[in-house]
């Protein structure tokens, strides 16, 4: 089992290699410091995310609200401002909004053991029709300064750095980390182990929600407008960037390591396609096409039985 | 017949056209039961392939991306701007577009064993990356008559979408319910090592529900796009979600197995009535900006009224 | 009577263990055979085999003079249909869908459904039952899922229906109304192979009588030359092992006392005390509520009703935690599915129920983990290639050490066992019985449940036996012996 997880996280690095040296090749201006520098906040909101996303897959779990959370922290942030609050409580109340989206999350699917596909399909919609509605598709923006400074630098990627580092020793070396893969693999076992097994999830789908309205709030202050069709879509390039890492869909398998290295494949294919043929579609392709193969070549080597939407 | 799923997505649609007849009987009137028909029609006919993929125990979610992509080819292909092929080869091509991708879902799903979701997920981007490629970030705004007549004409009095949709939705009950295909496929979604043990082909029976729905979604396509002003590569954003919404309402649980095209039928209608509803509710224009809301709470209200009935089934 | 059926040393290993053996056997056409042995002779595998589920290792089965086809479906088209184990069906699909998925009959393209209920519905009148056709069949009773089971195997025109424990889900009423279907389909030139733990249901039924003994065939005989006891004697066959009695530690006070605990469809209103130093068994038939029981004590299901509380503090219902708190371990049934995650390491597994042992603040101390693992694993004899070799790569009987270390890792004050060698060998089944010994010489009291019936015997100071969700006796030590245990956990005379 180790040696597959080493096997793809070294497959994916010497693929990630690859390109960058394809990318030199082409044209060495693309892989100085001061361009990959400039554009790696790109990928800040999507690296952040990606986190509780990874440890929510580990559990068999997903969760696809995650842009419509963002949307909801942004447009709040946005409405506060309009009030005239103070940016720290727009943020605060942005935040505290991303954790009861995410903890509602936690409820429906530990209460109701719906499969958190469908759940999170609907607080997906449930959210962003909120956004929506609240801000009447309204932009707001005119943020001071000092708070779009926050969102042009490294501080959303700075975060996911520190989360991975955290999170990587908690899911090798805590109990937390142990008891996020024996839930995927194992739940009965979990159960049967005494661990509060609906607890866990629910905390995970709350820290999701949590790191959505961090994401929101930071995408605020890098584009300097909040509204409704923020992180539209995020959920899906967030998803691919774990998968790509080597969690499993099924979960019980994969690390932040993983996911790290897939979020930077896919920055870097989409960067690159961007800067050299300045458009931002031929990257769909390949990210579609890198995500289907990775999993079928995981797929034909670990041969799991067949798939269907029932992760756990 | 079962009737999950039925009496919930009747009773809130009965409400819903009630209040908006109340406020306003034009509600009921032919025209506007005629433009709601219009707008639902695409969304069944999709609806019904996916009715079929979830029912035996898969997932598609790349039937945006696809029918973004068909109507990017439709358009391509026919459009005197572009290449102003005949609209027959342009038909042609879509249809054969759809098929093709929904069996190459299959195959990734059945025979290499990855999972729908994944599969489908992949497919949403390359087919979205596609399209742009091929619109190149411009927009087709003249098409043909002959392919204009997939969306705006009528057969017997009856708009084109209208009547594919009425055809679509008897085929599929015809074949969910009276082939033996249609009912392996519940089989296997309700327990696939039994079906294997009587001796059912799990796989090709899932790869026939993932092509039909790739088919039904180019159908959608030739009906829907042809009504827009112009086609740009932003067509069918979002609309998987719409779909898999509609056939979760409907009463089709996602464990594979069960679900009625009454349900579905219900389903999409109830979708796609609400904005109709918040129109004739007279709330002022603000209110439409919660449509998106209230579709989500509608899945969660599906979902909680499917768990209380499971229950309720397991204290009987 | 011409012969339908004939197998010639049949024998099936699972992992070196031999579940059958040499069996040669033969049914005739027409005639009700039944088959009967204790749990773990070698009648699942038998039936899985003759149903196609299962290839044997050695020998074959002749169908009609030719070899058995392969796989399920085509031994049904062949006309063996097997009822009960692995039934062919699905839940969420009707009666007439689940009669004829796989080969239905077509008009042109499309299904000839008309035919299709027509025939449901005279097969199952001829069974003579009324059920909606229209139902899913998940949400019909038990009984009335047998019924289109057999439905099926009715339509298909099934020359051998292999009937395996039927009436363990039925009522007396239902189960009168089974006998007259099997006497009538015997009328009508088919045979049955009829499997149950209900002696008088055998007698009442069967033409001739095959005995498995631990996967050999111990006898084939005509019903009427035997009677109950005999069949006893020749399903236990051999002598009642002698009781440990050096180990026989004189009890202490009590550690577990549960007073009318109920779960409605499990158990009802059992009282029963174990004490500090005693090994209690608990008998019964598949469906009495032994682990329904014990998972209610250990708060894996929620009691409705009664009282359970172990060294004076009382359980919590439904509460994992509040039992273990109060020093209660369970060794579950299921090894795969609730009491292991075979791909970590056995190292991982021992520790799973336990981290707070090897942790400090919650970060594992690696060191800490594996020197315990490998002193539970020194304790118990675990056979591994090191504490971290993946749980799966052990033998079965390794496997559900590992289990026990687990749940032995906090040395606790209740220990439940659940088939506690259930797939293991003999050599290690002595073992695990050891431990056990030990561990309740050691203070520790024990419950287990087990359908082994030596084992229990062997095992066990006191023997709680339950029929039907209730308690239906008690053994002591010197009043042990299988036949006595046997009419404790059977249905009574004349119940079914």
């Amino acid at each position: 089992m180790r040696r597959l997880i080493a096997t793809h996280e070294a497959g994916l690095a010497a693929l990630l290699a690859a390109l960058l040296v394809a990318a030199w090749r082409t044209d060495p201006a693309f892989v100085s410091w001061r361009v990959q520098s400039g554009l790696l906040p790109q990928i800040g909101e999507t690296a952040l995310l990606a986190v509780p996303m990874t440890l929510i897959v580990i559990t068999g779990g997903i969760d696809l609200s995650v842009g419509s959370v963002m949307a909801l922290a942004s447009v709040l942030f946005g409405l506060g401002f309009r009030s005239g609050w103070p940016v720290e409580a727009c943020a605060a109340a942005a935040l505290a909004a991303g954790l009861l989206c995410g903890a509602l999350n936690g409820w429906f699917v530990t209460r109701f053991r719906v499969h958190p596909l469908i759940v999170t399909l609907g607080t997906m919609s449930a959210f962003r029709g909120l956004a929506e509605g609240v801000s009447a598709a309204r932009p707001v923006s005119g943020f001071p300064d000092t708070f779009l400074r926050i969102g042009q630098g490294w501080t959303a990627v700075g975060l996911f750095a520190a989360l991975t580092l955290a999170g990587t020793a908690v899911l090798a070396r805590h109990v937390l980390g142990r008891r996020i893969y024996g839930i995927g693999l194992g739940e009965s076992a979990a159960r049967a182990s005494g661990w509060n097994v609906d607890r866990l999830k629910a905390s995970l789908y709350a820290f999701s929600g949590l790191m959505a309205g961090v994401a929101g709030v930071l995408f605020t202050a890098r584009r300097n407008t909040a509204k409704a069709d923020v992180g539209a879509g995020i959920e899906l390039e967030v998803v691919t960037a774990v998968v790509l890492g080597g969690t499993s869909i099924f979960g019980g398998r994969g690390t932040l390591v993983g996911t790290a290295l897939g979020l930077a494949v896919l920055h870097e294919v989409r960067q690159f396609v961007g800067w050299r043929w300045s458009n931002d579609v031929l990257n769909l392709v390949v990210v579609g096409a890198l995500l289907i193969g990775a999993v079928t070549l995981n797929g034909v080597i670990s041969r799991r039985p067949a798939g269907s939407v029932e992760g756990g | 017949m079962r009737l999950r799923g039925v009496p919930g997505p009747a009773l809130v649609l009965a409400l819903l056209c009630a209040l908006a007849t109340a406020i306003n009987p034009a509600f009921l009137s032919p025209r506007n039961l005629t433009d709601l028909m219009l707008a639902a029609a695409p969304t069944l006919i999709a609806a019904c392939g996916l009715m079929l993929v979830v029912a035996s125990g898969e997932i598609d979610i790349s039937i945006g991306s696809l029918l973004g992509l068909c109507a990017a080819v439709a358009g391509t292909l026919s459009s005197p701007d572009r290449l102003g092929l005949p609209p027959s080869l342009a038909v042609a091509a879509t249809l054969a577009l759809g098929l093709g991708v929904g069996l190459l879902n299959g195959v990734l799903v059945s025979l290499v064993r990855v999972p729908s979701i994944i599969v489908t997920l992949g497919m949403l981007s390359v087919l979205k990356g596609a399209n742009e490629l091929l619109m190149g970030g411009k927009w087709i705004t003249r098409l043909p008559d002959g392919l204009r007549a997939w969306g705006t004409g009528s057969v017997l009095g009856v708009p084109v979408p209208i009547a594919a949709c009425a055809a679509v939705v008897a085929l599929t009950w015809l074949l969910a319910n009276r082939t033996a295909w249609g009912r392996r496929v519940f089989a296997v979604g309700s327990n696939a090592d039994s079906a294997r043990l009587a001796g059912i082909p799990v796989g090709r029976t899932k790869l026939a529900a993932f092509g039909l729905a790739g088919l039904l979604v180019a159908l959608a396509t030739l009906v829907s796009v042809p009504r827009l002003s112009l086609v740009d590569s932003g067509v069918g954003v979002g609309f998987e979600l719409l779909v898999v919404t509609c056939v979760v309402v409907g009463g089709v649980s996602i464990r594979g197995g069960t679900g009625t095209i009454l349900g579905v039928v219900l389903g999409v209608l109830l979708l796609s009535s609400v904005r109709t509803v918040l129109i004739f509710l007279q709330l002022g224009e603000s209110s439409l900006y919660w449509e998106r809301a209230i579709q989500g709470a509608l899945i969660l209200a599906a979902v909680m009224g499917d768990a209380a009935g499971r229950r309720r089934e397991a204290r009987a | 009577m011409a012969e339908l059926l004939r197998t010639e040393g049949l024998g099936r290993s699972f992992g070196g263990v031999r579940a059958l053996d040499g069996v040669n056997l033969d049914i005739a056409e027409g005639e009700v055979h039944a088959l009967c042995g204790e749990n773990g002779a070698g009648k699942s595998t038998l039936i899985r085999i003759l149903c196609g589920a299962l290839r044997p290792s050695a020998g074959r089965v002749l169908w009609l003079g030719a070899p058995l086809p392969e796989g399920v479906h085509r031994c049904e088209a062949a006309g063996i249909a097997a009822i009960h184990q692995e039934p062919v069906s699905f839940p969420d699909l009707d009666a007439v869908d689940n009669v004829f998925l796989g080969w239905e009959p077509r008009r042109g393209p499309l299904l000839d459904r008309r035919a299709m209920v027509r025939r449901t519905r005279e097969a199952l009148r001829e069974l003579g039952e009324d059920l909606p056709l229209a139902r899913p069949v998940g949400e019909l009773p038990m009984a009335q899922r047998q019924m289109v089971a057999l439905a099926r195997a009715l339509v298909r025109e099934c020359r051998l229906l292999i009937l395996d424990e039927p009436t363990a889900a039925l009522s007396a009423r239902e189960t009168d109304a089974l006998f007259a279907v099997v006497r009538r389909m015997r009328e009508r030139g088919v045979s049955v192979l009829y499997v149950s733990h209900r002696l008088d249901e055998v007698f009442a039924l069967a033409d001739r009588i095959t005995v498995l003994r631990d996967g050999r065939k111990v006898d084939t005989l005509p019903a009427r030359e035997t009677d109950r006891d005999g069949l006893i004697r020749r399903m236990v066959g051999r002598e009642v092992p002698e009781a440990p009695s050096t180990e026989t530690a004189a009890a202490g006070g009590p550690v577990l006392r549960v007073e009318g605990l109920s779960l409605p469809g499990a158990f009802e209103g059992v009282s029963l005390e174990v004490r500090s130093g005693e090994v209690v068994g608990l008998a019964g038939l598949v469906g009495a509520g032994r682990t329904e029981l014990l998972e209610a004590i250990y708060g894996l299901r929620r009691f409705r009703e009664g009282k359970a509380t172990v060294g004076g503090r009382a359980l919590r219902p439904g509460s994992v935690p509040s039992s273990l708190a109060a020093g209660v371990a369970l060794v579950p049934e299921d090894r795969h599915r609730q009491g292991l995650i075979p791909s970590w390491p056995v190292s991982w597994n021992v520790s799973m129920a336990s981290l707070g042992a090897v942790s400090r603040l919650g970060w594992i101390s690696p060191g800490a983990e594996r020197a315990r693992a490998e002193a539970m694993a020194r304790l118990l004899q675990i056979k591994c290639a090191g504490v971290r070799a993946p749980a799966s790569s052990l033998s079965g009987g390794n496997q559900q050490k590992v289990v026990l270390a687990k749940g032995l890792f906090l040395g606790p004050r209740l220990l439940l066992l659940d088939e506690p060698t259930r797939g293991v060998d003999v050599g290690a089944k002595h073992e695990v019985h050891q431990l056990v010994r030990r561990l309740a010489a050691e203070g520790a009291a024990v419950l287990a449940a087990s359908s082994d019936m030596p084992e229990l015997l062997a095992l066990c100071d006191r023997i709680v036996a339950l029929r039907g969700g209730r308690i239906s006796g008690e053994l002591r030590r010197s009043e042990f012996s299988e036949p006595a245990l046997l009419s404790l956990i059977l249905p009574e005379e004349g119940a079914a």
